[in-house]
């Protein structure tokens, strides 16, 4: 087990006060924790890349990003149109 | 020698996005829950790339890596200011 993999093990650890953030608070600090959540698994999927020497799966890391990226963008869109 | 480096980074990179995780969660308002998951586009994806390329230097997925990463602070600073645009209208029809 390799530094990155225990770094990914350790990312890992972030989901739980996300997920606790996404239940307890309003739905907009939810989109927020949301938005945060792809950035780690991001990370998590770079460092898994990394640990098990897999170039491949860092296609998996930008798909992820860019699709954080757009689903963070419709979530503002229709909270924006929600409130108005 | 960059066996080390490559351990401070990493860890350095976990740490800060531990911090924004539990920040999101801590903090009170909404825009100080922004700051934190904006940091958290920046500092970890920062320090774990800096960690991939001192281990791999420009080897193809080190490429990659950076277009992840990019693609990450980019795509997360536009998101960010999209959802506080978001947040603001819903405190002016609040208000009203």
């Amino acid at each position: 087990m390799n530094a990155f993999l225990i770094a990914a093990l350790a990312l890992l650890a972030g989901f739980v006060p996300l997920g606790a953030a996404c239940l307890l608070l309003r739905p907009i600090d939810g989109v927020v924790a949301v938005q945060l959540g792809g950035a780690t698994t991001t990370l998590i999927l770079i460092c898994l890349s990394e640990g098990f020497h897999r170039s491949s799966y860092m296609t998996v890391a930008i798909v992820c990003a860019t699709m954080t990226t757009a689903g963070g963008l419709v979530f503002a869109r229709f909270f924006g149109r929600l409130a108005r | 020698m960059s066996n080390v480096a490559v351990d401070v980074l990493l860890g350095l990179g976990a740490a800060a996005q531990l911090l924004c995780c539990v920040g999101v969660l801590a903090m009170r308002t909404t825009a100080d829950r922004l700051h934190y998951a904006a940091a958290g586009t920046t500092m970890g994806p920062l320090f774990v790339l800096a960690a991939l390329l001192v281990r791999e230097q420009l080897a193809s997925h080190a490429l990659q890596a950076i277009a992840a990463v990019a693609v990450t602070l980019v795509g997360g600073t536009v998101a960010t200011h999209a959802i506080a645009r978001a947040v603001r209208t819903t405190m002016e029809s609040d208000s009203r």
